[in-house]
């Protein structure tokens, strides 16, 4: 009999969707070893999902789990994760996406830690749990099926009470898109993997829950505690704001009417309010009717990109003195800089780096590409970070002379974006089903050498005095997703000392890892780094320490954006000893993050023959191009790097797999085995 | 009945939680009110055992409604109870209207008498307890909802403002 901790509902629900059996388990079966969130589920996923299985296929399983932390009160446990195979990887893998809003909360105030679904139906449904009582409904009936994302959670809380919370799909979901999200409130979602395409592949429109229940944190105290410490809120008013105008990376947009915005909180229980709310924009989908609209990181690109954004190393990089967290940065939230700060030139390095020119401003434009993206239910990053810059820089190139789109190419105008989404959403014709199934796909179906690795001549270095550098037409980088914050131009610029760990980081992940690790680190790192990029054992430990960090934020769970916090390294097992008092120390938690990222390793080793070959080569393409320093990887450096990694994470330097050891270490001593039969795991 | 641990002075009489316009702090949604409100009255976190309650605008995120117990001078919950003065009490000096939970049997009558739509008093199902705004008496650091908004958007109100306001 295992012990019941605090902060947990105790049971899992397991639902077939093929035979409708509904059934629980307890979570004691995978905690406090695998913590929760995506530590359960990678466990569920080993032990469950052999090789062979595709995204969308009925035997994939979606594990949607939540963290200890979550509906605790503890600061940003309002998060949850959904994992399973990914079809918006290339190629398919497992992967996972984490999303905040108030549905995890929900679920475990109804009894449930998470869900695990399989099967599939044999027409259009949804599930909903109303405390304990599990049914599958008739998402026809009900008139959802077919319904933006905003539309569907409205319907559902007008059939089923205005206190259910929602993850819906929206029609990319339902039409397979490879990069459809799942959705909650307003522009909150689990963007990455295209898990709402798994849902579609189901027949489930969403999960909609009633939970009336209640979690015990262990420890109210610190509870309290942390709600008032935890990223030092300001605790000051959040009035409108208005402006005239719309600024941007280097460009204003003017606004009808002026700019009125405020900040708002994207999860359960969080104690910042980091997302921008955008007031009463032009809607599309909602006609006349007034909409507003949240913009994260990603979204004010659309409205206009010139340059990429100069503030990378500001969210990269603190001081003792200089500790800020990215949302309260974002939130206006964030006390004045401490000019006594002799690391001060380094941390508000305003570092300017590409200008590409995509597209000139255009707030309406922006906003209802935003919209259309939220509502469809598709991911924004394959849309505007890569599609829009991808025709942009390819009309500029010619290279889609011979094609016709059935509209003129042109990025800018809000008529001919709504064309392409429309056309890509609903699969319409030979290049909706072509885009539908993802840039990385589409790309390569229509001939990567000239429709990825054509070179826009326009990328130009403020850092090297204008200097053109060379890109491809595709922002590709690893795994199927476009950049994301690499550090090497696109969105955001930081050195070689930086973008080497961020490049290992995706390496090792099946999926764009900077969306939930955000690279973080002390300034004392880039001393460090300064005489020995490549071969300083800083890189490697940075690596990992982030990657640590990364896996305890989804598994217990906590918000990507506010941890890890350098000055306050036991955070993450201060905040699992509140929830749970499961009485695990330092170290305890650290083996675990560990444990979850080595049995992540297993599942990618047995299930996809990752090798070290396999992710350097995936790698390393992408970073032959020049930074914004004109700097290229230099790849016997880069080798070195991950050699050093590798030794440093217990795994063979040739093959990059786990040793029996390693595993041994962390209790997975099963897998090892398992490995071993395959003779996939060194001695 | 007098409280002397109670935080409220006699001239607050009627005093109540009250949400502030959005044009001086636009309410996140955060759930922080309802959540504090039941860990520092229950020690836990859920929708039965608050005492404030937060309705959520799903998608604008502009209109988030904070309803709470108005501290009503009339009183209609206290009127209903059969166990009044042991079950539902009147705090004299303040006026604050609660709840002794030991005394309380789970008739619900409370629930039922109060006037407004929805109720600003919880039942848990699983106790059989009504629970509703003590304005926090017995907390020496006062009304923890207001504490701990992130947007200092709740506040008390000046004087009793009536069951419209
Ligand atoms: S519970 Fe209802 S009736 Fe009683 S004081 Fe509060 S608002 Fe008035
Ligand atoms: S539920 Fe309790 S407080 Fe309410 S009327 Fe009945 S006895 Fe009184
Ligand atoms: S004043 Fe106290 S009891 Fe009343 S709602 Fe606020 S926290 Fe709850
Ligand atoms: S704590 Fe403040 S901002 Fe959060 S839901 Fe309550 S009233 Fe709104």
């Amino acid at each position: 009999m295992k012990r019941e901790l605090c902060g947990y509902a105790g049971k899992i629900l397991r639902v077939n969707l093929t035979t409708k059996e509904i059934t629980e388990q307890p979570i004691w079966d995978y905690v406090p070893k695998y913590l929760g969130g995506r530590g359960v589920a990678n466990k569920i996923f080993w032990d469950e999902v052999k090789p062979g299985v595709k995204a969308l296929d009925p035997e994939n399983k979606l594990i949607i789990m939540t963290g200890a932390t979550t509906a605790t009160g503890i600061p940003t446990g309002g998060r949850i994760v959904i994992a399973g195979i990914a079809p918006q990887c290339y190629p398919e893998q497992y992967a996972w996406s984490g999303m905040g809003g108030w549905f995890g909360s929900e679920l475990k105030y109804a009894g449930y830690d998470g869900i695990v679904l399989e099967g599939a139906l044999e027409k259009p449904g949804y599930l909903f749990i109303d405390d304990q009582t599990v049914e599958i409904r008739d998402a026809l009936a009900a008139g959802i099926w077919g319904l933006y994302t905003y539309d569907t959670q409205i319907k559902l809380e007008s059939i089923h009470g205005k206190d259910v919370k929602s993850i819906v799909i929206g029609p990319a979901g339902e039409n397979l898109l490879r990069m459809a999200i799942v959705a909650t409130a307003n522009e909150t979602a689990a963007g990455k993997g295209g898990f709402g395409a798994v849902m579609g592949s189901k027949l489930l429109k969403g999960i909609c829950v009633r939970g009336t229940g209640s979690i015990k944190p262990a420890d109210v105290n610190k509870v309290l505690e942390l709600r008032k410490t935890m990223g030092t809120p300001g605790f000051n008013t959040n009035p409108i704001k208005e402006s005239p105008k719309f600024f941007g990376h280097g460009q204003e947009a003017e606004v009808e009417g002026g700019l009125r915005e405020y900040n708002t909180t994207c999860s359960h229980g969080c104690n910042q309010h980091c997302p921008r709310l955008m007031m009463d924009i032009k809607s599309t989908t909602w006609k006349q009717e007034r909409m507003n609209q949240v913009s994260k990181c990603v979204g004010p690109f659309a409205i206009e990109w010139k340059y990429d954004c100069a503030w990378m190393p500001a969210q990269t990089y603190v001081t003792e003195k200089n500790n800020t967290a990215a949302c309260a940065m974002m939130s206006g939230a964030a006390p004045p800089p401490d000019f006594s700060d002799p690391e001060i030139p380094i941390l508000f390095d305003e570092h300017q780096g590409d200008e590409y020119n995509f597209w000139g401003p255009d707030y309406n434009r922006g906003m209802t590409i935003n919209e259309l993206c939220s509502q469809y239910g598709v991911n924004k990053w394959d849309i505007i970070v890569w599609l829009m810059t991808w025709l942009s820089m390819g009309n500029a190139e010619g290279v889609f002379d011979d094609i016709d789109f059935g509209m003129e190419i042109d990025v800018e105008s809000e008529d001919f974006m709504k064309y392409m989404l429309d056309m890509i959403v609903y699969r319409k014709g030979y290049y909706g089903n072509l885009f539908a199934e993802g840039m990385s796909r589409a790309i390569r179906e229509m001939g990567k050498e000239k429709f990825g690795d054509t070179i826009y001549q326009q990328r130009k270095s403020r850092r090297l005095g204008g200097k053109q550098l060379d890109i491809p037409i595709s922002f590709e980088v690893a795994w199927g997703y476009s950049a994301h914050w690499n550090g090497r131009g696109y969105e955001g610029t930081v050195p070689l000392d930086t973008w080497l760990p961020i490049a290992v980081e995706m390496m090792t992940s099946t999926r764009d890892a900077q969306t939930n690790t955000h690279h973080k680190d002390t300034t004392d790192y880039i001393h460090a780094m300064k005489t020995d990029p490549y071969g300083s054992l800083a890189g490697p430990q940075s690596v990992i320490m982030n990657e640590t960090k990364s896996e305890l934020k989804e598994a217990i769970t906590t918000c990507d954006w506010q941890l890890p916090d350098m000055f306050w390294m036991t955070a993450e097992t201060e905040l699992f000893e509140a929830a749970t008092g499961a009485g695990l120390t330092q170290e305890e938690i650290e083996t675990a993050a560990n444990r979850i990222k080595n049995l992540f390793r297993a599942i990618t080793i047995r299930n996809y023959d990752r090798t070290r070959q396999m992710e350097v080569d995936e790698i390393v393409p992408f970073h032959r191009y020049p930074d914004a320093d004109g700097i290229c990887i230099d790849e016997d450096g880069f080798n070195t790097f991950v050699s050093n990694y590798y030794r440093l994470r217990g795994w063979d330097e040739k093959t990059g797999w786990p040793t029996r050891e390693t595993y041994e270490k962390l209790g997975l001593g099963d897998v090892a085995n398992e490995l071993a039969a395959l003779g996939k795991c060194p001695q | 009945m007098t409280n002397n641990n109670s935080n409220l002075g006699p001239k607050e009489l009627g005093r109540h939680v009250i949400q502030h316009a959005k044009e001086y702090s636009v309410c996140v949604g955060c759930n922080a009110c309802e959540i504090v409100c039941s860990l520092v009255h229950e020690g836990a976190a859920g929708q039965m055992l608050r005492r404030i309650f937060l309705e959520r605008d799903t998608i604008n995120l502009e209109d988030h409604t904070i309803l709470t117990c108005q501290h009503c001078q009339d009183h209609p919950c206290y009127e209903a109870c059969p166990k009044k003065d042991q079950a539902i009490c009147i705090e004299a000096d303040s006026g604050i209207v609660y709840i002794n939970e030991a005394d309380c049997i789970g008739c619900k009558k409370c629930y039922k008498a109060c006037p407004y739509e929805p109720k600003r008093i919880n039942y848990d199902t699983v106790s059989k307890k009504a629970k509703k705004c003590d304005l926090c008496r017995n907390r020496e650091a006062g009304q923890a909802c207001i504490e701990y908004c992130q947007v200092q958007c709740l506040a008390l109100s000046e004087a009793d403002l009536g069951r419209e306001n």
